[in-house]
């Protein structure tokens, strides 16, 4: 009978196997778990900080080409976990402690897409395994209500006086939009506005979630401040169109997210090109690459490009955003392809960030 | 964009009965007496947001005035509630840092 394999020998394997976006092998990063093995049949978990991991499929393969290269081993089998990082906040701060990662969606400028883009990250970041929620902070311009099919639906609350989101594509949603009607226009001073984003951050029973997306409304003003004072915000995404008019206010987001201490997790540029189904011509509507130009001055990484597709505008309109209403198509695929980006880059800041988990400190006085 | 671990917080402390210890994530700790940090609060009704002069009148603060509570401000500083009843400064970890009274750092700024 062959010489059975231990689990050191295993383990030191896979440490040829890293981790392209933490930079670290996944042994000393504490992947690899429930290793078991019976004579030479070899069995452990994978354990990633997220479902959505861009590169899950790599390392898995990586994991069983270094241990098959074992001696003893003939047969490998490797089951992918996922364990989402969490901010050093959660379970420990009073709002949304229940909630590993509480991302901003920002652009500055209004009319780049953001709302349509947050509703297709919720739902590709849902679609990989992880627990979602959207909140809309467009107190005077809702668009949720209508992207997810929900206008018109009103919310409940708990018995203890807390709101309860609504359930729609498997994602937690709440909105403005649930509390007012559609003809019914929002007219409130900025005190207003303050309010009732701080009721959304803690009045809310969210449940347990790995990420909840905060769809901003454009501009550096009332809701934005009450929002990164009043949470501790794990990331902010920046959404910029390619033309100049809307990098001037991009680079304006940037700046405010930078002053109040919120990780950059990158720019994505939407509406960057436009590809003819017919003939193939992609036509570069409002040029291209403006959202790389500030990411290289703010060194700060590009996570994507989203083209114009009409199929975005439709699904958005009927109440099924293009992730969930189209899955197969490329700008589904695009869309995918980011949120694991963003996911990822998430987990890069969780592990590299080390602040203190709580501030609050009751004086003794003597 | 890089973090400036200087201004990141590992740990916000009552220092003694009347300091207030911050031990940032560089390994440095400050220690700021808590009535000067009163006198120092940045906010728009102590200091005049468009000139920068300062509003506060010294005499009328207490000279045993101490923190109630301290609590966190998204996670860029903290707000205090003083035993004066005030409670609107944001006091930002880069301007903490940036006061910090031990005698390497004002040195430092002093140069």
């Amino acid at each position: 009978m062959a010489q059975s394999i231990s689990e050191q020998e295993i383990l030191n394997a896979l440490k040829v196997v890293k981790d392209p976006d933490l930079n670290r092998d996944i042994v000393s990063l504490g992947f690899v778990k429930k290793i078991k093995i019976d004579q030479g049949k070899v069995s452990f978990d994978l354990e990633l900080t997220t479902p959505a991991c861009p590169v899950k499929e790599e390392l898995k393969k990586g994991c069983e080409e270094a241990v098959r290269k074992l001696p003893g081993v003939s047969h490998v089998a490797v089951e992918l976990k996922s364990h989402v990082s969490s901010r050093p906040q959660f379970g420990q701060t009073t709002v949304l402690p229940q909630v590993r990662n509480v991302i901003a969606v920002a652009s500055g400028k209004g009319g780049v897409g953001k709302s349509t883009v947050t509703a297709n990250l919720a739902l590709a970041l849902s679609d990989s395994g992880a627990k979602v929620g959207l909140l809309d902070c467009d107190i005077y311009g809702p668009s949720i209500p209508t992207m997810f099919g929900v206008r018109g639906k009103k919310l409940e609350s708990t018995v203890d006086q807390k709101i309860l989101p609504l359930k729609a594509c498997g994602i937690s949603l709440l909105s403005i939009g649930f509390l007012s009607d559609d003809k019914t226009a929002v007219i409130w001073r900025g005190p207003m506005v303050h309010q009732i984003i701080q009721q959304f951050l803690t009045r809310v029973e969210w449940g347990e979630l790995d990420y909840l997306l905060l769809d901003l409304p454009p501009g550096t003003g009332d809701a934005q401040l009450t929002i990164t004072q009043t949470v501790a915000l794990s990331g902010a995404v920046i959404i910029t169109t390619p033309q100049e008019v809307s990098l001037i206010d991009a680079r304006k987001a940037l700046v405010m997210f930078e002053k109040v201490k919120v990780p950059i997790l990158g720019i994505i540029e939407n509406m960057s090109y436009f590809g003819c189904a017919k003939c193939g011509e992609v036509a570069e509507i409002f040029k291209r690459g403006g959202a790389q130009k500030i990411g290289d001055e703010y060194k700060v990484p590009i996570l994507g490009e989203i083209p114009i597709d009409p199929h975005i505008v439709v699904t958005g309109d009927d109440g099924l955003p293009i992730v969930r209403a189209e899955p197969d198509s490329l700008t589904a695929k695009i869309y995918r392809m980011i949120a694991g980006a963003v996911a990822a880059r998430m987990s890069v800041s969780n592990l590299t960030l080390s602040e203190a988990a709580s501030l609050n400190v009751q004086w003794q006085n003597k | 964009m890089a973090e400036q671990i200087n201004e990141v917080v590992e740990k916000i402390f009552q220092a003694g009965e009347r300091a207030l210890g911050v031990r940032w994530k560089d390994g440095h700790e400050s220690s700021y007496e808590i009535r000067d940090l009163r006198l120092k609060c940045p906010c728009a009704t102590c200091v005049d947001e468009w000139t920068g002069e300062k509003r506060i009148n010294e005499k009328q603060i207490p000279a045993d005035v101490h923190p109630i509570q301290i609590e966190g401000v998204g996670r860029y500083g903290i707000r205090i509630r003083w035993s004066d009843s005030h409670a609107t400064g944001i006091y930002t970890f880069e301007w903490l840092r940036s006061h910090c009274p031990c005698g390497r750092c004002s040195r430092q700024l002093k140069n």
